[in-house]
């Protein structure tokens, strides 16, 4: 059961902004800096066709979608 | 020109840094590739997925991705499901064996006391489109389309995306939007919402008009970290009810069934989604973590919490670990069947993937190259567990001694190879 979604999503957001702004204000990350970041397992969505499954099976078995693209098609299933 | 020892490395350092610019400031390596000629990249997957005592799903997919000189990238994927066995009709457990008879004729027989299944067969094929065009240096267009058909469903979509990188390109903003028009034509018709079976169907098929508009953040925090948050809001509109799909109704006070209803949602949903992610890049392995809230106004509200750990073993192997925890609330119009002689309300639905749930899973990707041979394998294992609420205080009579939500367990079995030329 959801207990304080608010809270823990306003948390959320502060963890991110605290790290965007903390990060941003030490580090400047050059272009030549970016040999970990240009690897494929660094990018938010490395696998795309997984994930499309992954998403396929989780709308498949619960009420919520959505989040990370806006591509892929309906499905009875659901 | 004859340059001063101090004007020769100033310049030589501007063209070092110009030349990283170059390669390293492109940031995806399919362009860096991309300089020396174009490339193909062919994906492949295929799921074996259970679910024990119900669905069983096989899945080969099919991706091929031509990867232009100048930038440009083309892909088509294929898909393909077939899927058989049973899911939970909505009827509530009675005290005797339970028999379902579905729209096309199949008999199900389910013991006395357990969820009422519903058996059925079907198979899904899915196409989809995608082209990525880099334009201005800083910009990403993306156009997609989709067309998938089931025996009962059929859905078009398109979709686009626009990308832009700043600050250094340590910032990606990202805007887009996608429409499906899909048609929902079940066996036998679809039938009137919260009937109880002697009404003729009210029609043989009705549409479902989806539309998602998305804007999102990337943002390089460290050389080691990179975050991003993403906001989707989705409308859907029309037939959005499940026609196979029926409430028991039972008497108020032994709970005994007295009959069933066919199941009725709203003509339209809002929905809102907000992901927070994180990627992290520690000594050699990757850590990433994401947060998804998510509601709608039928008053689902959700949380997922998902964790993966990559962990490198050398020789290109590496073994990743993943935890997903879900759960959500139900929405306002579920109830788990319907009281005999009470009014009928204007929706209703004891569909258990709109009452209140949870989930967990956790499995493992290991990844690895043949020796000798070209391509990436990986082998991904995962166990799904859903759960909820079996007895509910809500629960009247003979229905309390029955589990209402008997537990989920999931299988599935992911292989998967990559390929680049």
């Amino acid at each position: 059961m959801i207990r304080s979604p608010g809270r823990l999503l306003r948390g959320a957001l502060l963890l991110v902004l605290a790290g965007l702004a903390g990060g941003c204000a030490a580090t400047a990350v050059r272009p030549w800096d970016r040999d970990l970041l240009a690897q494929k397992q660094m990018r938010l969505t490395p696998a795309p066709m997984v994930s499309a499954v992954d998403d396929h099976i989780y709308f498949s078995k619960e009420g919520s979608m959505g989040g990370m693209d806006v591509g892929g098609g309906g499905c009875g299933c659901n | 020109m004859q340059l001063t020892p101090a004007g020769r490395s100033s310049s030589l350092r501007a063209r070092l840094g110009a030349a990283a610019c170059l390669l390293l400031a492109a940031g995806m390596p399919a362009i860096a590739q991309a300089e020396s000629g174009a490339t193909t990249q062919i994906d492949a997957t295929a799921l074996l997925y259970g679910e024990r005592s119900r669905t069983n799903v096989a899945e080969p997919t099919a991706r091929i991705t031509r990867r232009f000189a100048d930038g440009q990238s083309l892909s088509a994927q294929f898909g393909f499901d077939v899927i058989t066995g049973a899911s939970p009709s909505g009827a509530a457990p009675s005290g005797t064996i339970h028999t379902t008879t579905s729209a096309s004729g199949t008999v199900t027989t389910s013991p006395a006391g357990q969820v009422p299944l519903n058996s059925f067969k079907d198979s899904r094929y899915a196409a989809d489109l995608e082209w990525q065009k880099p334009f201005l240096r800083s910009f990403l267009s993306t156009i997609g389309g989709h067309v998938s058909r089931e025996k009962d469903y059929q859905s078009l979509g398109a979709n686009g995306k626009l990308s832009v990188d700043l600050l250094q390109r340590r910032t990606t903003l990202t805007a887009g939007g996608g429409v499906n028009r899909d048609r929902v034509f079940p066996v036998g018709g679809i039938p009137v919402g919260l009937s109880d079976g002697s009404l003729p169907a009210m029609s043989s098929a009705l549409p479902k008009d989806v539309s998602t508009l998305m804007v999102g953040l990337s943002q390089v925090v460290t050389r080691r970290w990179l975050v991003g948050l993403n906001a989707t809001r989705t409308f859907e509109r029309g037939y959005l009810s499940e026609p196979y799909k029926v409430l028991s109704v039972l008497d108020g006070t032994t709970g005994l069934p007295a009959g069933q209803r066919t199941e009725k949602r709203p003509s339209t949903r809002e929905r809102r989604s907000l992901l927070a992610s994180s990627v992290y890049h520690l000594t050699d392995d990757v850590l990433s973590l994401s947060y998804r809230h998510y509601r709608d106004d039928w008053q689902v509200r959700s949380q997922t919490f998902d964790a993966r750990y990559r962990r490198e073993l050398g020789s290109e192997r590496y073994l990743e670990p993943h935890l997903r925890y879900y759960s959500q609330s139900a929405a306002s119009f579920y109830r788990s069947s319907l009281v005999d002689g009470a009014p009928l309300p204007e929706f209703a639905t004891a569909d258990y993937r709109l009452g209140a749930l949870s989930s967990v899973t956790f499995g493992a990707t290991c990844g690895f190259r043949l020796p000798g041979r070209p391509g990436e394998w990986t082998v991904r294992a995962e166990y799904i567990r859903q759960f909820g609420e079996g007895h509910p205080d809500t629960a009247v009579g003979i229905q309390r001694q029955f589990d209402l939500f008997p537990s989920v367990d999931i299988g599935s079995l992911l292989i998967g190879y990559s390929i680049e030329f």
